[in-house]
């Protein structure tokens, strides 16, 4: 699969998912992964691959490093210049869906998924809130 | 929650009643004509998913149960930039969007049936009168309430309050708000009518596995089927509806899950497609005798497009919501929904809690964003707390579903394309519900609001609206057609004004009255 990209390019992808949706606690995994989700769908879509591969090696392109070595605020730079090609709103519509849709993101982010062959939350802290009092749950007038 | 079995009639059986859509209002208005006696087939686009088909994982669940087969976007709403092909988010499956609808459950509100007489002459809006009170629909309005098991309505106790709810009542009392409670809503807080009580899944957006919440998959049409008078026809895709030289619908062509296409004859003809689905049926079906489109001499099918005014207002704390446990909607705040033009705009709105997983909130909390402010937001995902606003959007003759000239479905026939420029009025009430929205939040102690635009509609009205005068509208006071004796419009789209509510529970009261319409009239004047 990833021989559909030479390994520079494949290297400024990364790259760029991991500038375009920084966080701190996240490991390289879930980055690793919509890499995987992009060239899937390219291998089905020439016409992904092909903006793959002109958009990435553009990248490397635009300042005298190549974009895997840039510092942040200047990747970011380089991202806006670009924000509103092809080749980036479709990483983008990949990587949204994917980095969120994985489960590593989900115990990162506090978020404890598929909840019904456990039984749902009902016994599992549905109502654990309590810094704030317990509220009214009929209209006042009712 | 298995599926259920039911009866077969034939292509060529001249007395049935032919619905098309399972969902609010095709799934009721089917149990409605059964238990009188009635065949009925139900001819079904989706598939017959059950309680055990459906998944807890948001993105998984989209592509199982969505309609998403091919629709544009034009006009000025945000919708055609942010998802041009996906102007709605409503569900192809057999109980249509009850299986996602969360189940909120107001009723109109007495002068909601009176818009044009109560807000005037809005410039730009082409605002009418139902041709029905309030009065008229209560009877349904107790009847549908009792058959959902409503919470807080006849004697059905109300849910309790979930970890958002929490944060929403507390901002709510602090601005001073009364009108707040965990409900009405159509699932269950304790056993009813044969289905359990909820267990707090987090999943009400994606089925409902547990059958808690009522839809018309695991209570109309099984029951529908129980009588031995419904045929429900699932895969199958309404192509056109036939009539005869004196105008008189005759049945339909479908396709079928094999992709051959059918004829089923009719007594009578029920369009239940949701807003954007029936008055392209009716467009589609446009003949020599009704060159427009069927129904269509008014010129009206396909205006007056409304999705209700929305917006998500969203609220960041130092502290733990886990907004994502227990039902992903069980808070209403109705004190805005009020008849008050001194905010600026007419109409009013619900303030409803809403919990999203990450993956949908990513996609939808700032739709198309990325860098570090969006993933700042996502990184208070875990404290983070959420209503929808939903308020009555302005009818406008050129907010209209229309035949697209260049695309076409699987079927080969053109799609829809939803066209909606926002009204003044309609801006002006979702900047102040965003406005009240985050001021809920500041209240107890937010350190972040986030402002959502509206997502796809999930409530799409209008397009076939009922009118007094035939001119004014598709259909009369029982969702008739006015040029078509026999064929109905059953579903949201008849409705002249879209009011606040939440519209399921109204779409089921007036199924339920077209019901008993169609019971008394089949063989007096329909046939």
């Amino acid at each position: 699969m990833s021989a559909l990209l030479s390994a520079a390019a494949h290297r400024t992808l990364l790259a760029v998912l991991r500038r375009a949706y920084p966080h701190d606690t996240f490991p390289v995994g879930p980055y690793q992964r919509v890499v995987d989700a992009v060239l899937t769908a390219a291998a089905a879509d020439p016409r992904l691959l092909a903006q793959l591969v002109q958009g990435l090696a553009d990248l490397d392109r635009l300042r005298d490093l190549p974009f895997a070595d840039l510092d942040a605020d200047t990747a970011g730079a380089v991202l806006r210049s670009v924000q509103d090609t092809p080749f980036f709103r479709s990483v983008i519509d990949i990587a949204v869906v994917k980095l969120y849709d994985d489960h590593e993101v989900w115990d990162l982010l506090g978020y404890e998924g598929p909840s019904f062959d456990k039984g749902g939350y009902v016994d599992r802290g549905f109502a654990d809130l309590d810094w704030l009092p317990e509220p009214q749950i009929e209209e006042a007038s009712a | 929650m298995t599926r259920f079995e039911t009866s077969r009639f034939g292509h060529d059986d001249e007395d049935v009643v032919v619905i098309v859509g399972s969902g609010a209002g095709g799934g009721t208005l089917a149990n409605e004509l059964c238990r009188n006696g009635i065949k009925v087939v139900v001819l079904e686009a989706g598939p017959h998913l059950t309680g055990e088909d459906y998944v807890n994982d948001e993105w998984e669940a989209f592509g199982q149960m969505a309609w998403t087969d091919p629709r544009t976007a034009s006009g000025s709403w945000r919708i055609a930039k942010d998802f041009p092909n996906l102007p709605a988010w409503i569900v192809k499956a057999v109980g249509g969007t009850t299986t996602h609808c969360a189940g909120a459950c107001p009723r109109f509100k007495p002068h909601e049936f009176h818009a044009r007489t109560t807000y005037g002459d809005l410039e730009g809006a082409s605002l009418l009168d139902w041709p029905i009170t309030l009065s008229e629909l209560e009877p349904y309005y107790d009847r549908a309430e009792i058959k959902m098991g409503v919470s807080h309505r006849h004697g059905r106790p109300p849910l309790p309050a979930n970890n958002n709810y929490k944060v929403f009542a507390g901002g709510a009392a602090e601005l001073g708000y009364t009108k707040v409670s965990t409900g009405p809503y159509a699932t269950n807080a304790e056993p009813y009518d044969g289905r359990p009580a909820t267990v707090q899944d987090g999943f009400n957006f994606q089925g409902d596995k547990n059958g808690s919440k009522w839809s018309t998959l695991v209570a109309e049409l099984p029951k529908a089927a129980l009588t031995g008078n419904l045929d429900l026809r699932p895969d199958s895709h309404v192509a056109q509806i036939l009539h005869d030289g004196r105008g008189r619908a005759t049945g339909v062509l479908y396709t079928d899950r094999n992709g051959t296409l059918r004829r089923q004859r009719a007594a009578v003809v029920c369009v239940a497609g949701n807003s954007i689905e029936t008055p392209r049926l009716l467009l589609l079906s446009a003949s020599g005798l009704f060159p427009d489109g069927l129904a269509n001499s008014s010129g009206q099918v396909g205006r007056n497009y409304m999705r209700h005014t929305t917006a998500t207002a969203w609220g960041q704390f130092d502290k733990p919501v886990n907004m994502h446990r227990g039902e992903t909607m069980a808070g209403v705040i109705a004190d805005e929904s009020r008849l008050d033009t001194d905010r600026g705009f007419t109409g009013g709105y619900y303030m409803e809690t809403i919990a999203l997983g990450p993956a949908f909130f990513a996609k939808f909390v700032a739709p198309g964003d990325w860098g570090p402010d969006l993933t700042a937001i996502v990184d208070g995902y875990r404290n983070t707390a959420g209503m929808w606003i939903i308020g009555e959007d302005m009818p406008q003759a050129d907010n209209r579903i229309t035949l697209s000239p260049d695309v076409t479905d699987a079927h080969g026939l053109p799609v829809a394309d939803v066209h909606v420029d926002d009204h003044p009025n309609d801006v002006a009430m979702r900047r102040h519900g965003l406005g009240r929205g985050t001021a809920i939040y500041k209240a107890v102690g937010a350190t972040r609001t986030i402002e959502t635009p509206p997502y796809p509609s999930t409530h799409n009205l209008g397009t076939s609206r009922m009118s007094e005068r035939p001119g004014d509208g598709v259909v009369d006071r029982y969702g008739r057609a006015h040029d078509v004796p026999n064929l109905f419009v059953s579903d949201g789209s008849q409705f002249t004004t879209g009011a606040a509510a939440n519209p399921t529970l109204t779409i089921v009261a007036l199924a339920v009255r077209q019901a008993e319409f169609i019971v008394r009239e089949l063989n007096r004047t329909l046939v």
